[in-house]
């Protein structure tokens, strides 16, 4: 028992140090925002004084509220089609067993490997010819259609872990092969689908070249692209910039402090044991 | 199971969204970057073929396709260990029911939400050699830190490092995502047999996490070999081109020269690249990763 | 279970119903609208011009869009290929290099309609905007560069402040005097050849007249004894310092009042007129001076630079209002109006507005910028691999600083490389001409 303790609260400890490694910096970040431009590059940590001019400036500089409708729309619609298709496809390669399988999942784990620079062009004569463009259709529409080879290699792998006999089972019980998947592996996969979720958010969110090439209009831009105005030309105003990362920063990991239940209910959770 | 007709059908059934998006916007700009690397093209004017010109000159007079190779190839193989293992340790760590475990996820999490450019500024203060604060914690503890970013033969371990903070977090959710999922009646099976935290790990989480532990070596090369906007930000390639790595090269090539038809067939010859280093992690897989269900292997 | 997932997709869809609600909704345009795409800056978020263009007169409506600074070509380049590009745009990378690839609309009949007079442009801006024997674009803006030299440090080692170094032997006997160090190590250095946007062995070499390539452009030319010299003096400058050591000292510059020369460590900068605002933001009681760039003993100062630029991208179906707003711009109460009322000085591209006695009054050292452009030279020398070009000259500066390689045989290396791509792109030039022809402006 007191080893328990003495253990728990080392590894307490080392959680600590860990944790000041990766926020230190983050907090270079939050309170240079709060800093006046001139003060930035000085070396004091702290700032002089702290003001919040800097995020009331930024909404002079961008249309901030337009820009975040814009970034919220994108993200929601994404999230929800990437979720979607990838567990679909992954259910596919991960826990049903047809001819074609495996050289088709070679394959799509084959198309992450040309360098998306070569390819981006011709994508974007795609949609030039579909007439998308300067529309939210080339940021949304393809995440309905398999969500990308990466989260599809991502479920799969998760299924496979997902024990056969209980699938076994319930084919044998008759459940078709859609009843599976929405009624027993899509709540075992919440943890996969949180990841995927999440790491979804988080590229959408940031997504700058995307809606850079896609987008023309001025109203139609999202924080990304706000942002990377920001950081302009010879002399962004940085602690402005900071500011918008920060705000930015804000709902990414409110959404992750929020689904974050999601890990910890895995199999321990649910009570299905084989 | 058997690979019955109905299952095929259901199989592309379920597979169709990805086969339907493929069809309608993967195959041509396939088709077209690999035409376009048979030519001469820019972009804004038509492409005039060349034929294999471009690959023969690639592989045959430009030197700097192979120092590019050379610097990918370094950070790759010392990256992708580098940020499995640490963003392992870190997900093992917090994967225990502890108090105050969620906040320290949070934590650790922050660092892979900052954007591309605000990471990098903040990289660039960090590495400065004089007052950055990497260095000022070694002069701490007595120590001469290295000029990083602007000495050769310490920019590519400086961006691994920061790979490794900007990365850790993300991966370690995954990770945790994977660990949550083992059945705990194992780690009990093992504690009966008088089996420490070790023994647990080794015999149980390690097995069990192999097929997702699997995925990041594949994803961790993949992406490795495509490393560019740290390098295209923080050093433009230098210094002495020590971090002109590959798709940095690539992307000069395409934007910054308009030599698209080069560009293309640098891609081409880094898909056959990651493909035989994928191909044999897949052989190598079939000796370490353990499915515990699902279809057949 | 069932019903908590069930729950979680029932929030899912309802916030993308709401989403999809809330999303923005289509907007008519206007007619007569000429779009105009810029590179933003922090400031201006729409450039003044813009706005007196549209107060000027009633047929055309220039509607102004910033673009961000990062992967702007790939925007232009995107906007072009898309068919649909925007009117006018305001690029800053040498127009031949757009020019070369058809990307933009031929000037010259309209020039020539028009009777614009050319000649109040600064020559190598005006000369910078031709490809071949075509116009394609009007200078808008540039950053004229001149010497900045810090007084106090000057007056410290005893050297007098109203005599700025002229030459570079000046430069380098002044810089060993006004160097310091501390413990062995460097506190503060008199001039740093490589610190700042302008390479000095690039100017060494422009007032010696090296050409860099033959007269049809075809071949290049780096082994010029003169150009092996100018990076020889570069190297030299370093025979009292290690290259090491200078550069783990240039590791403490950073931006802002980290800057080398406005946290007083180096003592000699070259750097454009903006850089005036920087001084007056982040050290303004900073004593210093600035001076015509230095030159070799008998040899005349010379300056680098190039330009924003203004154009009329292919495609374009407003092109006799994008002209006009252009020569708006360009003209010179406009030129004047914008560099005295923007907030970072954009210096001006017309002479007349440059030597306008109300503009000089704007800093007691303006006159000595507009004097310095009146010598600059273009740094368009092969437009065809401009980037290679630049790429290279850096890497064999780098490698003759370093002393990986003696200057003649960095500039050996980089030769053939350029030499290799120019080729590449010659042929491919004279394949594309024969087939595809170049939009001209009454087309």
């Amino acid at each position: 028992m007191m080893q328990r303790q003495r253990e728990s609260s080392l590894i307490f400890i080392l959680m600590v140090v860990i944790a000041l490694f990766f926020l230190l910096p983050f907090l270079w970040v939050l309170l240079t925002s709060l800093k006046p431009e001139a003060e930035v590059f000085s070396r004091n940590f702290l700032p002089t004084t702290l003001q919040f001019d800097n995020y009331l400036q930024l909404f002079h500089k961008i249309p901030f509220l337009l820009f975040l409708r814009n970034s919220v729309f994108i993200t929601v619609i994404s999230v929800i089609g990437v979720t979607l298709s990838s567990s679909l496809v992954g259910y596919a390669f991960g826990c049903m067993n047809w001819r074609g399988r495996n050289s088709l999942f070679y394959f799509v784990i084959a198309t992450m490997m040309l360098p998306m620079q070569v390819t981006m062009i011709p994508v974007f004569v795609i949609f030039k010819e579909i007439g998308w463009l300067n529309s939210f259709k080339p940021l949304t529409v393809p995440m309905f259609l398999g969500g990308g080879a990466f989260n599809i290699f991502l479920m799969r792998q998760f299924f496979m872990t997902v024990p056969g006999s209980l699938l076994d089972a319930a084919r044998i019980d008759g459940c078709s092969e859609l009843a599976i998947y929405w009624k027993i592996v899509l709540p075992l996969a919440k943890p996969a689908l949180a990841t995927v979720a999440i790491l979804t958010f988080m590229f959408t969110w940031n997504d700058f070249l995307g809606p850079l090439i896609y987008l023309s209009d001025k109203a139609k831009g999202t924080l990304a692209l706000g942002l990377g105005q920001l950081a302009g030309q010879q002399q962004p105003e940085w602690a402005v910039l900071m500011a918008a990362s920060v705000l930015m920063m804000l709902p990414v990991i409110v959404i992750f402090f929020l689904f974050q239940k999601y890990f910890i209910q895995g199999f321990t959770m649910s009570g299905i044991k084989e | 199971m058997k690979t019955s007709r109905k299952n095929t059908l259901w199989g592309y059934l379920f597979a169709s969204p990805w086969i339907v998006g493929f069809l309608i916007f993967g195959l041509y700009p396939i088709f077209a970057s690999f035409y376009y690397s048979l030519c001469q093209y820019d972009v804004l004017r038509i492409p005039q073929f060349v034929g294999l010109r471009n690959y023969r000159e690639l592989l045959f007079q430009d030197h700097y396709f192979y120092s590019a190779v050379w610097n990918t190839l370094f950070y790759t193989f010392i990256r992708s260990p580098l940020v499995i293992i640490g963003s392992l340790a870190l997900a093992l760590i917090v994967s225990r029911a502890a108090r105050g475990v969620k906040f320290f996820r949070t934590i650790y999490f922050i660092p892979s939400i900052i954007s591309g450019v605000i990471l990098s500024v903040l990289w660039l203060w960090l590495l400065n050699p004089q007052y950055g604060l990497i260095n000022s914690a070694l002069q701490f503890f007595g120590l001469q830190g290295p000029l990083w970013l602007i000495d050769p033969s310490w920019s590519k371990p400086a961006i691994i490092l920061m790979n490794i903070w900007s990365l850790g977090g993300g991966r370690m959710l995954v990770f945790l995502a994977a660990i949550q999922n083992v059945p705990t009646h194992y780690y009990e099976a093992v504690e009966m047999d008088g089996g420490g935290w070790w023994a647990k790990f080794t015999n149980v989480t390690l097995p069990f996490i192999s097929p997702v532990l699997f995925l990041w070596f594949i994803l961790e090369v993949i992406f490795s070999l495509q490393v560019f906007v740290e390098a295209y930000v923080m050093t433009k390639g230098g210094p002495l081109n020590s971090t002109l790595f590959y798709n940095l090269y690539l992307y000069n090539k395409a934007f910054d020269d308009f030599d698209m038809g080069y560009a293309s067939a640098l891609a081409w010859l880094l898909f056959i690249l990651a493909g035989v280093i994928t191909f044999v992690q897949f052989r190598l897989s079939k000796r370490w990763v353990y499915y515990s269900g699902g279809a057949e292997k | 279970m069932r019903s908590k997932t069930l729950k979680i997709l029932f929030w899912l869809v309802s916030g993308a119903i709401l989403a999809a609600l809330w999303g923005p909704a289509q907007k008519g345009d206007a007619q007569q609208q000429v779009h105009y795409w810029f590179v933003a800056g922090v400031k201006d978020n729409i450039p003044p011009c813009v706005t007196w263009f549209n107060e000027s007169q009633d047929s055309i409506q220039v509607v102004a869009t910033p673009i961000p600074w990062n992967e702007h070509e790939k925007k232009v380049l995107t906007a072009i290929l898309s068919g649909n590009p925007p009117d006018v745009v305001n690029l800053v990378t040498p127009v031949p290099k757009w020019a070369a690839r058809k990307a933009l609309v031929a000037l010259d009949s309209i020039i020539v309609a028009d009777k614009l007079d050319t000649a109040n442009f600064f020559p190598a801006l005006w000369q910078e905007m031709k490809y071949r024997d075509d116009t394609y674009a009007l200078p808008a803006y540039t950053g004229a560069f001149a010497l900045f030299y810090n007084k106090r440090l000057m007056r410290r080692a005893g050297l007098d402040p109203a005599q700025p170094p002229g030459t570079w032997e000046e430069v380098k006997d002044y810089a060993r005097k006004m160097t310091r160090r501390e413990n062995g190590k460097l506190t503060e250095m008199g001039f740093i050849p490589q610190y700042g946007n302008i390479e000095t062995p690039l100017i060494i070499a422009f007032e010696q007249g090296v050409r860099f390539v033959d007269a049809s452009g075809s071949r290049v030319d780096l082994l010029d004894p003169a150009l092996i010299h100018s990076l020889q003096w570069e190297h030299d400058f370093f025979d009292i310092y290690k290259v090491d050591e200078v550069t783990a000292f240039m590791g403490g510059f950073g931006y802002g009042n980290q800057h080398g020369f406005i946290a007083e460590k180096v003592a000699l900068f070259i750097n454009d007129n903006s850089f005036i605002d920087q001084i007056q933001k982040y050290n303004p009681g900073l004593d210093y001076g600035v001076a015509m760039i230095p030159s070799l003993e008998e040899r005349p100062s010379v300056s680098a630079a190039g330009s924003w630029w203004l154009a009329i991208p292919r495609g374009s179906r407003h092109k006799r209002g994008a002209w006009e707003f252009m020569k708006f711009v360009v003209s010179h109460p406009v030129q004047l109006r914008e560099a005295m009322s923007r907030e970072e000085t954009l210096f001006p591209v017309n002479r007349l507005a440059a030597h306008d006695p109300a503009f000089l009054a704007m800093h007691p050292y303006m006159a000595v910028f507009s004097d310095q452009m009146e010598q600059t030279r273009s740094k368009s020398i092969t437009p065809l691999v401009h980037d290679i070009f630049w790429r290279e000259f850096s890497l064999a500066r780098e490698r003759s600083l370093r002393g990986v390689l003696p200057p003649q045989q960095a500039l050996l290396a980089a030769e053939k490389t350029i030499q290799f791509s120019l080729d590449r792109a010659l042929e491919y030039d004279h394949y594309v001409n024969a087939r595809m022809r170049t939009e001209e402006f009454f087309d």
